[in-house]
């Protein structure tokens, strides 16, 4: 009895006017490319990565089968016994941590410059954004060259008596070679970022620091850095997101062995190496599904210390 | 309007300075301490693609000279012969691959990222706020988790080796919706109230009356897009099989020999994937600014 008291109360909050309905089938009439795109290549590959993760997966010669947490069990072994994909992720790590904390520091550095009353600051923003314009490998081609044992680098170095090196076949500097590259190419996006938040900054906060007598370290330090700080998590999250990922620059300058010492491996160059080499597609999400979780992580812990309690 | 704003703010400062520009330029330590800096990060971030450029017209054996000259002792333009004329890869194939790729996935994004826009920005409809969160989900999703499931569902679909492998993935980006949903939000609502009330439908309003607006909005897309399809590495290499198929990115990784490498083709190479994108952004810079700094603020 209550039931059907209830029911076309509720139906007739939900019920369209025909003219909604129009609209309704308008919008969605707008939307169908997009949805059909993005629910075939991310939504439904996003779900079989994780059902792929349980399964083994021998590409091209047979069929998925069963493997419960067989493929987690191999990445924990790995993890454990300092095998590649171990080794891979301590490799991001170190890449992530230098090549974010030096791109952030540069990048912010170069809007506060250019955001003082500078002339020319159109040609220097161009100047600065040129290296973020080029293609990841082309840079490479570029910096193989430049790092060459008889490069142009190891002639500069040498001016000044450091005898040249053989910068991407030494263990302990093929992988900052790599960083130094992605910093030069990277900062300049974030400077931009940077530049338009710094530009929404309201002026009267600097007149109100000035008038008060603080000098420009004061202001940046106490007033504009701690006004950035939402820019800021936005900056180090994309570069963590962006860093730990790091294949092209990899692939183009040391090839999928890894480099010297396999001192260049990182996780996706191993995530592609399993699936396309190994053919081990299964074993391949489920590695995926580790660093996907690993740099997930690490942005919610980066959003609790850079985000937390900003107030006006 | 806060564009306006700014912009006679900045006219009005620049007047300033420019009154008594010598005096200040020329006397304030800290202003000559602040230029030094900036010219020295232009020319660290401009000498290694001035040097590489000029150096892509010397002769092999002036490309890894010491010490290096910044100009060619002798001009040449060999190493671009060889890099067109090569028999072993067909990079006059792989350049067209590339424009192909680029130019298709920018005038698709162009035309499905405003339609998906146009209903997020400016229609009412049920399951709009989901779906809009879930286009900001999406453009968080790391592309190496979906890089191999990605290429599983392309492969069950036929899209492997083809042209359609590369374009139709890319043919509509959330990048792309999210950036045409922010302009579009901003254009008044007048504009179509008037054209509904006469009863055109809603696509005839998007095509005669919102379309012919969004023109910023557009070229932001389309370059952004272009730039990234130029670009590409993964995706071309997880996808193209075939040595003709391949991508300019892919094809210039060969280059690259394992034994030795012509450093001349090298940076040929590099430079030919340069070039389009540097004539691009001078024409359309602040289309690049904008873009960045709109998709920047996306994290927020």
């Amino acid at each position: 009895m209550q039931q059907a008291v209830r029911m076309p109360k509720s139906r007739r909050r939900f019920r369209l006017k025909p003219l909604q309905v129009r609209e309704a089938l308008a919008a969605y009439g707008f939307l169908a490319p997009y949805l059909v795109i993005v629910t075939v290549f991310m939504l439904i590959a996003t779900v079989t990565a994780l059902y792929l993760s349980f399964f083994y997966v021998n590409f091209g010669f047979t069929e998925p089968i069963w493997y419960g947490l067989r493929n987690y069990q191999i990445i924990w072994y790995d993890l454990t016994h300092n095998g590649d994909f171990g080794n891979s992720l301590v490799n991001a790590v170190k890449y992530t941590v230098g090549v974010v904390v030096v791109q952030t520091i540069l990048a912010l550095a170069l809007a506060l410059l250019l955001n003082s009353k500078v002339r020319g600051r159109g040609i220097f923003r161009t100047a600065f954004y040129l290296p973020a314009l080029t293609s990841s490998v082309a840079i490479s081609l570029i910096f193989i060259w430049l790092y060459n044992t008889g490069g142009a680098l190891n002639w500069v170095l040498g001016l000044v008596g450091i005898p040249p090196q053989p910068w991407l076949n030494n263990p302990t500097t093929a992988l900052p070679a790599i960083m130094a590259l992605n910093i030069w190419t990277t900062a300049p996006t974030f400077m931009l970022v940077y530049l338009a938040a710094l530009q929404d900054i309201p002026d009267t906060l600097f007149e109100a620091a000035r008038i008060d007598g603080a000098n420009t370290w004061n202001i940046i330090r106490h007033i504009t850095i701690p006004l950035l700080r939402p820019t800021t998590f936005v900056v180090v999250a994309l570069g963590t997101i962006g860093a730990f990922q790091v294949f092209d620059q990899v692939y183009v300058m040391q090839g999928t062995d890894c480099g010297p010492l396999r001192s260049t491996c990182t996780p996706v160059l191993i995530i592609y190496d399993t699936a396309f080499k190994s053919s081990l597609m299964g074993l391949a999400c489920a590695e995926a599904i580790v660093l996907f979780i690993v740099i997930f992580t690490l942005t919610i812990l980066q959003r609790r210390f850079i985000d937390a309690n900003i107030q006006y | 309007m806060a564009m306006s704003t700014r912009a006679s703010v900045e006219a009005a400062t620049r007047g300033k300075i420019d009154g008594n520009k010598r005096d200040r330029i020329e006397l304030t330590p800290g202003q000559i301490a602040l230029y030094a800096i900036l010219i020295a990060y232009a020319i660290f971030s401009l000498l290694p693609f001035v040097f590489a450029i000029l150096s892509s017209f010397k002769p092999e054996a002036e490309v890894l000279a010491q010490p290096p000259t910044l100009f060619p002792q002798h001009l040449t333009l060999q190493n671009y012969k060889d890099v067109l004329q090569s028999q072993e890869f067909p990079f006059p194939n792989y350049i067209l691959n590339s424009l192909i790729y680029a130019v298709a996935t920018a005038a698709l994004n162009v035309v499905l990222g405003a339609m998906a826009g146009y209903a997020f920005g400016r229609m009412q409809f049920p399951g709009k706020n989901v779906l809009f969160a879930m286009t900001l989900a999406v453009l968080m999703i790391p592309p190496s988790l979906i890089m191999i499931p990605k290429f599983l569902v392309a492969n069950s679909l036929g899209l492997v080796n083809n042209l359609g492998a590369l374009i139709i993935p890319a043919a509509v980006t959330p990048t792309s919706v999210f950036l045409m949903t922010q302009f579009l939000k901003t254009l008044p609502r007048e504009l179509e109230e008037s054209a509904v009330i006469d009863g055109a439908s809603r696509f005839r309003t998007f095509w005669q009356i919102i379309f012919p607006l969004i023109r910023p909005a557009m070229i932001t897309v389309a370059i952004f897009q272009f730039q990234g399809a130029w670009n590409d590495f993964m995706w071309p290499l997880l996808v193209m099989a075939d040595k003709d198929k391949y991508t300019l990115t892919v094809g210039l990784t060969f280059f690259k020999g394992v034994h030795f490498t012509q450093f001349g083709l090298l940076l040929a190479g590099a430079a030919i994937n340069t070039a389009p994108l540097v004539v691009i952004f001078f024409i359309f810079q602040r289309y690049f600014m904008r873009g960045i700094s709109t998709s920047g603020l996306a994290g927020r």
